[in-house]
């Protein structure tokens, strides 16, 4: 991975908000765009999925305990992936996805980020730094194990859910 | 203030670019992420949204004013780069952002293109290329493959050589040209940036699939991979690589030094809107 060689705390904090703020947007277009194609189901879903870490982003501020953290450009944060770890990937949303499907994705995310907290708790400038990574990871396990149970309600749907004799298509 | 000193609460996120309105393009189209992206490189830059138009034509690509809380103008097919070439001229201050797809870009719009790159105004110009005409119903573009033969209207393929826009565009004289994947947003974000940045005419095609009518492209994100050499300034070994390259090369691939064409702008008082409408009264 790329990350410096040493995270201070305020950096620790500042890169949780961002994987929060950016899943919280993240899941928030797909909502938008679930709507959008009328799949009230997973708009709701991905709806709740923004919610709970627009709720996840706020905590990880106050626990700042009113401290200014730095602004660190998206660019700028060099992730080990592409993007901030819990982002789920944009590109494989389907109008006619389920649950399921969202919820997969969704624990891949929360998965991505225990790894990505482990891996910084190696890189922890200092005990305070270190202590605060192991907590996100405990944390981030924490949303791993809710999210299975969240899926377990969901079992694969059979194979020919993405079919549809009358695809919408996009017209002026 | 650098950067790094802004206080969190202080600086312009991706979201402040974007705007209210739900964009209304199929889910998993590419061109979700090249929204992303420009509003993400939009961030890196901290450039108050009213210093920035996004100006388009016609098409799905060409929906991306509408998202942007920025200036914006959704134009008439093909002539997206006529009208960034004149808001431009008219507000050198302003920067320009030009929005355009492969069918709008480089069929309707080919001979703008080509003197949009002569003239070397100081624009960013984004292709989301999909190889198709989506809006429309999945016809064959310019940049179709010729034995692509999905589409009703083009039975056993169109069999004609696909159009090459980033060697026309080094032919034509632009000075800045990348190619990018939109399932790579930070990538794409950085390369926008790049073109932003870079003065005179940048061009940046994003391989954006169609996942409505080239489920194929799908698999893009499996070719596409970044170039292995450093961006060049000299046009004979850009052209030469571009022209060697798989198609899926991403990165800055020329990165010329010509200087912005600017024409000199009129001496004397700024012409008020009234002048015009008092010309056009009926």
């Amino acid at each position: 991975m790329n990350e410096p060689k040493k995270i201070t705390v305020e950096q620790m904090l500042a890169r949780a908000f961002a994987i929060e703020r950016e899943a919280q947007a993240r899941y928030a277009d797909l909502a938008d765009q679930m709507l959008v194609h009328n799949n009230q189901e997973l708009a709701e879903l991905f709806g709740k999925l923004a919610e709970i870490e627009g709720k996840h982003a706020t905590k990880i501020k106050q626990r700042a305990a009113g401290a200014e953290l730095p602004y660190i450009s998206p660019l700028a944060y060099r992730w080990p992936g592409t993007e901030a770890p819990e982002n789920v990937d944009i590109s494989v949303a389907h109008y006619l996805m389920t649950p399921h499907h969202a919820l997969k994705m969704a624990l891949a995310g929360e998965q991505r980020a225990v790894d990505y907290f482990e891996d910084m708790a190696k890189v922890a400038a200092d005990g305070d730094a270190k202590v605060l990574a192991e907590e996100f990871v405990e944390e981030e396990r924490e949303h791993v194990a809710l999210v299975k149970a969240w899926l377990a309600k969901y079992p694969e749907p059979p194979a020919g859910w993405d079919e549809d004799d009358d695809p919408p298509m996009l017209q002026e | 203030m650098t950067m790094d000193a802004t206080p969190m609460s202080e600086a312009l996120t991706p979201r402040d670019y974007k705007s209210d309105i739900k964009p209304v393009w199929c889910p998993g189209c590419g061109d979700y992420s090249v929204l992303g992206s420009i509003t993400t490189a939009l961030a890196e830059l901290q450039l108050p949204p009213e210093d920035v138009a996004v100006v388009s034509g016609i098409g799905c690509s060409s929906r991306i004013p509408a998202y942007a809380n920025t200036y914006g103008f959704h134009g008439v097919h093909g002539r997206s780069l006529a009208l960034g070439t004149g808001l431009k001229v008219a507000r050198p201050e302003l920067t320009v952002l030009v929005a355009s797809g492969d069918g709008d870009g480089f069929s309707i719009g080919g001979n703008h293109f080509l003197h949009a790159c002569r003239r070397n105004i100081d624009l960013t110009y984004i292709v989301m290329d999909n190889r198709v005409y989506g809006m429309t119903k999945g016809q064959p573009s310019p940049t179709t493959e010729p034995d692509w033969a999905e589409s009703a209207l083009a039975p056993g393929g169109t069999g004609l050589r696909p159009f090459h826009p980033l060697v026309i565009a080094l032919a034509s004289g632009a000075s800045f040209v990348a190619r990018a994947f939109s399932g790579d947003l930070m990538g794409t974000a950085a390369l926008i940036a790049e073109a932003i940045r870079h003065e005179g005419f940048s061009f940046v095609e994003i391989l954006s699939p169609c996942v409505t009518f080239r489920p194929d492209e799908r698999e893009w994100r499996k070719q596409v991979h970044p170039s292995p050499v450093e961006p060049t300034d000299d046009p004979a070994r850009a052209a030469r690589r571009i022209m060697t390259d798989d198609g899926f090369n991403t990165g800055i691939l020329f990165s010329g030094e010509r200087s912005a064409y600017a024409p000199a702008r009129p001496e004397g008082p700024v012409v008020e809107p009234a002048y015009f409408e008092a010309e056009f009264e009926v």
